[in-house]
């Protein structure tokens, strides 16, 4: 029974006009997106991969130098885009993509896209999932919204319903025939993705990606199938076409336009952050003065001094069989390091905190469930960016301190001395390895409980709805 | 003398029918003229021609004299329309509908007048105050018959005006319809209901397939007669 | 005019009566009035950081104080001590945010090489940067228009729909008059609420009362005619309410989406940008080659630039610091070709949208509005460039002490120059913007009004 009007659903959709011209635009943007997002995937990467080869080969070709000048000298960190994120960028436009990674400070990640694509990125990005989240909603809206109203207003549900068909029955196979219709559309332009990333030499596949691309496209399956059950939902509930067709619109445009920007603003509004330069200040005078202020760097570097002398049982700094200033350089960069990792953390809870607004309101617009999972996947929402910054600050107290350690090594006096040019193609450079799949899975519990409960929820009371809904 | 509706050589030829053929009619001051005819055998093309709202494909229609085409507006100051179902604003009240309608015309009445044209129309008056959107078709339709005689048009297009309407209210606007003639509106009434037309017209025009296939004086013969006569000309 | 007033009058008492709709203006007005709360706010917390820098200065100043009690090498001061290039809002940028959450409003400044420091970012939240702002002008530019679409999707249609047509143009009025007295309505009730929520932010905003206040509302209520032409071209199709619900949703969508993300791709395109990555690079292979170069060469290429010093004496130390500062300096000067071209790159991208925008009313009106607030990518470049005159400044200011061996006491701290920038309005681009939203009004009002000529409103 169902099948049948699934079936006739799902042929009177691809002989209405409307859908077809609709259908198409949708289908063509998508691929236009896909390609486009392939395009610029492979730009940046190569820009990036390019970059950073360069920095690598200049860092280990550099002359005999004296290692804390390396430490000045630094090296550069630059972002990988993850494979997926030509599907969906999320906030990868919005972040930096390098970081300058020198001795004794953090420096901030800069060259965003956003800040050179000027006012226009205000209107949103052409991306996969953009189509996906946005405008394929819209699609099921332009098609479903006459689902039970039509029939209402040229009574054929009564005489749908006189051949001894439930309501219910009526409104799964409306379900069902839509479904069929829009993955005709979606379809296409996601094997075209999947066939670029797993053909393309540029993208590293394996079990990962094929992972996070299945996960995708159920998440995206289960996306749409909200919007086609709601859509019918409210078809059944409204009087008429119109007044469907508007409710169904104005939904759209306050959980796709209006919440997920509000949500945001009303966090950072809450929940204010500092400026970076307050940051450094904070960072710089806790080092300085001790955490707590109990154990200025005077005194650290005094004790540290003391301490070393008694070691090794001798009088003078001269006699020390390390460079006191090596020593101490070390001493100094773990202290101020780990008072900045706790800025950091505060700072990043502090984002967190802004976000966790938007997140819950998953559970209110499916749109906003959709989104931290789609960019969780594809590896390019906030918590990846987190993860890059930490492995570049990682990677940069490694290098500072291994340099320290080298400096340290020299004695004293190091200061009239070098190193050979060979120490430094022994020192590791930066590369970066995105999180796996089990390290995002937990972050998404919350969008895909929220996803899942929009699908469950409304499949479970808007047809309890359905079924009460008047024929006439 | 000058005819109130004037119909010369009217022709209305849509891409994939003729709607209406050739039609030549005069309707005098006091006279009702009845059209007669199944659905789509042009009685609406007809009055739609005279109110303008379609254009004639050759041909003129004449209101007052005046040529419709070459006066949209003029002509529609000189005549009422009551269409088969009369349509109002749902959410004002009968009396501000007719308000409203009347002041579109020209009219301003105080409000003892507006409540006099629909109570005349045999609007309830508890009724008159309410929302239009919970009214009868019946009701709405004597609303529309109370705005059409608000206007005191020299000219009357109704399009099956009594559809909707119960046996009492219909004989009631028969009533006001011959009123009306005695003072010198012309009326045209598109209707299905014979015995009606014997009644309360002067003249039947019997409409097939977009011709005017014949036009009898009712005085001429019985309603008997021109049922007989109308099912020969279906047939 | 009698009947077109009669009609207007009449559209207001449909208008309370349709519940739906009076929300609708209701919840317009509330997003508004949030997002002039949230534009206000936004930046008043960017002035608040903005007035602590001075403090982080002072705090530096006291710190180097102590660290050097006694007249000091001024190179070592150079070297510790940091100050701030600040972009001080214009009082309009809380109506419009433009950019300035995605650009810093500051830039940390010592006396090193400029061009590590000028492209320094500020903390942001990119899942907020991504949501973008909540401010008037996105109320104005994106929402507004759906009011418009929601007020008027069913100008004529509903009429039609409900049958009430027939009997509206059997009176003597003309269907032109009818439209115009229903758009006109519309239009009234639109830019009401348009002004007020203008005049509220103004108010809110404090901005200062001079000629943008004109353009503000001119450019404003172009914008919403615009949206009203458009609703004019669709009625006089005369489709269906639903057909017509499609059309506009999808005119917005196509304006408002569709347009700016592919013109954004075919500037990147068109515009291709030599990368800040690169400048970077090589700004630090400069600099740090200074190292590795002889002193005399790194000090003969210095002296040609600045001959005023050339008469100092000869550099004879393992490390001195006029040498030091004379190879960031020239780092700097090596990448100023990339600099330039990265600086010519954003503006010549920002002057085709500004050339193309006639295709999207909404992003022309965005970036007028912006540019009359001061908050777009020029006035970015502007600050950027002031801050480059500034370090020059300070430059200037530390060289006599570096190459004439000067100490440097504690009086010396007031001495050195302070920056402060405030953003000014592009007049000129708002202007054109003007100009250009005229045009669009035009043209739709001109295809509306010939529509209506070739298709008589039919009543069925």
């Amino acid at each position: 029974m169902i099948q049948t009007i699934a079936q006739k659903e799902f042929v009177s959709t691809l002989r209405d006009r409307r859908f077809a011209v609709l259908s198409g635009l949708v289908l063509l943007l998508l691929l236009a997106a896909t390609l486009v997002g392939r395009a610029s995937y492979r730009t940046l990467q190569q820009e990036r991969q390019l970059a950073q080869q360069t920095v690598n080969d200049q860092f280990r070709n550099q002359p005999a130098r004296h290692p804390h000048r390396v430490a000045h000298y630094g090296s550069f960190a630059f972002r990988p885009k993850s494979g997926l994120s030509l599907l969906d960028s999320g906030v990868d436009s919005f972040t930096g993509s390098v970081a300058y990674l020198e001795a004794h400070q953090q420096n901030s990640i800069n060259f965003s896209q956003a800040q050179q694509a000027g006012s226009l990125i205000r209107f949103g990005e052409m991306t996969v999932a953009f189509v996906l989240q946005l405008l394929v909603p819209l699609l099921i809206i332009f098609l479903c919204f006459g689902a039970f109203t039509e029939e209402r207003e040229t009574g054929t549900l009564k005489l749908l319903l006189s051949q001894g068909v439930t309501l219910r029955q009526v409104a799964w196979g409306k379900i069902v025939g839509y479904s069929r219709a829009v993955a005709l559309v979606v379809a296409p332009a996601l094997v075209l993705a999947a066939a670029l990333l797993f053909t393309g030499e540029e993208f590293t596949g394996g079990p990962d990606l094929v992972a996070r691309l299945v996960l995708f496209v159920v998440g995206y399956a289960v996306y749409f199938f909200v919007f086609v059950v709601g859509a019918v939902v409210v078809s059944a509930w409204q009087a008429s076409s119109r007044a469907a067709l508007i409710t169904l619109l104005g939904f759209w445009i306050l959980g796709c336009i209006i919440l997920p920007k509000a949500t945001a603003n009303l966090g950072a509004t809450l929940y204010p952050t500092i400026t970076k330069a307050q940051m450094d200040a904070e960072v710089h005078e806790q080092a300085q003065h001790g955490i707590d202020g109990h154990d200025p760097h005077d005194q650290r570097a005094e004790a540290l001094k003391a301490a070393l002398l008694k070691k090794y049982g001798v009088d003078s700094e001269e006699k020390l069989p390390v460079s006191l200033a090596g020593v101490q350089m070390a001493a100094g960069e773990e202290y101020s390091a780990k008072v900045y990792q706790q800025h950091f953390a505060a700072l990043n809870a502090t984002y967190e905190q802004q976000n966790r607004l938007s997140n819950w309101a998953g559970l209110l617009n499916p749109y906003q469930a959709i989104r931290p999972l789609s960019m969780g996947l594809a590896g390019s929402d906030f918590a990846h960016y987190v993860h890059f910054q930490q492995a570049a600050e990682a990677y940069r107290y490694g290098l500072v301190q291994r340099l320290n350690g080298l400096q340290a090594s020299m004695g004293h006096g190091d200061k009239e001395r070098r190193l050979g040019a060979d120490t430094w193609r022994e020192l590791p450079v930066f590369t970066y390895q995105a999180p796996s799949l089990g390290w995002v899975l937990p972050r998404l519990l919350l969008p895909v409980a929220a996803l899942l409960l929009w699908a469950v929820g409304l499949c479970w009371l808007g047809l309890r709805l359905i079924s009460k809904t008047s024929v006439a | 003398m000058t005819y109130l509706l004037e119909a010369r050589e009217l022709r209305k030829q849509y891409a994939d029918k003729l709607a209406l053929r050739e039609l030549n009619l005069q309707i005098a001051p006091g006279e009702i003229f009845c059209l007669l005819g199944q659905n789509g055998a042009g009685k609406s093309t007809t009055i739609n021609l005279f109110l303008g709202f379609i254009a004639p494909t050759s041909g003129a229609a004449f209101v007052g004299g005046l040529e419709v085409a070459a006066n949209p507006l003029e002509i529609k100051k000189h005549l009422a329309y009551i269409p088969e179902n009369v349509m109002l604003y749902p959410h004002l009240s009968g009396l501000e509908n007719l308000a409203l309608f009347s002041s579109l015309a020209g009219f301003k009445y105080p409000e003892s007048e507006l409540l006099a044209y629909l109570t005349d129309a045999g609007l309830p008056t508890e009724a008159v105050r309410r929302r239009v959107g919970t009214y009868s078709k019946g009701m709405r339709q004597k609303v529309g018959i109370a705005i059409a005689v608000a206007k005191h048009a020299k000219v009357l297009l109704l399009d099956e005006p009594t559809s909707g309407l119960d046996p009492k209210a219909s004989n009631e606007f028969s009533e006001l319809l011959r009123r009306l003639s005695e003072q010198g509106t012309a009326v045209l009434m598109a209707t299905h209901d014979i015995f009606r037309a014997k009644e309360v017209g002067t003249r039947v025009g019997i409409m097939r397939e977009g011709e005017l296939v014949d036009v009898r004086p009712t005085a001429t013969l019985n309603a008997q007669e021109l049922e007989q006569l109308y099912l020969t000309y279906m047939n | 005019m009698r009947v077109f007033w009669i009609l207007f009058a009449a559209e207001w008492r449909h208008f309370r009566a349709a519940k739906g709709l009076v929300l609708l203006c209701g919840l317009l007005l509330a997003t508004g009035v949030y997002g002039i709360y949230y534009g206000t706010t936004e930046i008043e917390r960017q002035r608040q950081q903005l007035a602590a820098l001075p403090e982080l200065t002072h705090r530096n100043v006291e710190e180097l104080k102590v660290k050097f009690p006694g007249p000091a090498d001024a190179g070592d001061i150079g070297y510790y001590h940091s100050t701030f290039a600040v972009h001080h809002p214009d009082p309009w940028a809380a109506l419009s945010l433009g950019l300035r959450d995605v650009n810093p409003s500051y830039v940390k400044l010592r006396l090193l090489g400029l061009q590590n420091q000028l492209y320094a970012t500020d903390n942001t939240n990119p899942m907020k940067l991504l949501s973008g702002n909540f401010d008037l002008a996105f109320v104005l530019v994106y929402l507004l228009p759906l009011l418009v679409v929601a007020l008027s999707f069913n100008l004529l249609s509903s009429e039609r729909e409900e049958g009430i047509l027939p009997l509206l143009l059997a009176q003597p009025i003309r269907s032109a008059t009818v439209i115009a007295a229903k758009l006109a309505f519309r239009v009234a009730l639109v830019l009401g609420l348009v002004w007020l929520l203008s005049g509220v932010g103004m108010a809110w905003a404090g901005v200062p009362l001079d000629g943008r206040v004109f353009s503000w509302l001119a450019l404003s209520t172009l914008y919403c005619l615009f949206w009203f032409g458009v609703v004019l071209v669709v009625t006089a199709l005369q489709r269906t309410s639903a057909v017509n619900a499609v059309a506009l949703l999808g005119v917005w969508l196509a304006l408002v989406v569709l347009v700016p993300s592919l013109l954004s791709l075919g500037v990147a395109a068109a515009r291709p940008l030599p990368q800040g990555i690169e400048l970077t690079i090589k700004q630090r292979e400069e600099i740090h080659g200074g190292w590795d170069r002889p002193k005399t060469e790194t000090m003969n290429r210095f002296f040609a630039l600045y001959p005023q010093w050339r008469d100092t004496a000869t550099i004879r130390e393992r490390f001195v610091w006029r040498w030091y500062y004379a190879f960031q300096h020239l780092g700097d000067l090596a990448v100023a070709p990339q600099a330039a071209a990265y600086a010519t790159g954003l503006q010549a991208r920002h002057n085709l949208v500004e050339t193309l925008n006639l295709l999207s009313p909404a992003i022309n009106a965005q970036t007028s509005l912006n540019a009359l607030a001061g908050s777009d990518l020029p006035t970015h470049l502007a600050f950027q460039r002031s801050a480059t005159r500034y370090h020059d400044s300070l430059r200037a200011f530390y060289y006599p002490f570096l190459f004439r061996k000067v100490e440097f006491t504690h009086a010396d701290y007031a001495q050195e120059p302070r920056h402060s920038f405030t953003s000014q309005p592009e007049l000129a681009t708002a202007q054109h913007g003007l100009l250009k939203l005229l045009l669009s009004v035009a043209a739709v009002y001109g295809l509306g009004l010939m529509l209506l000529r070739v298709r008589p409103v039919s009543p069925r």
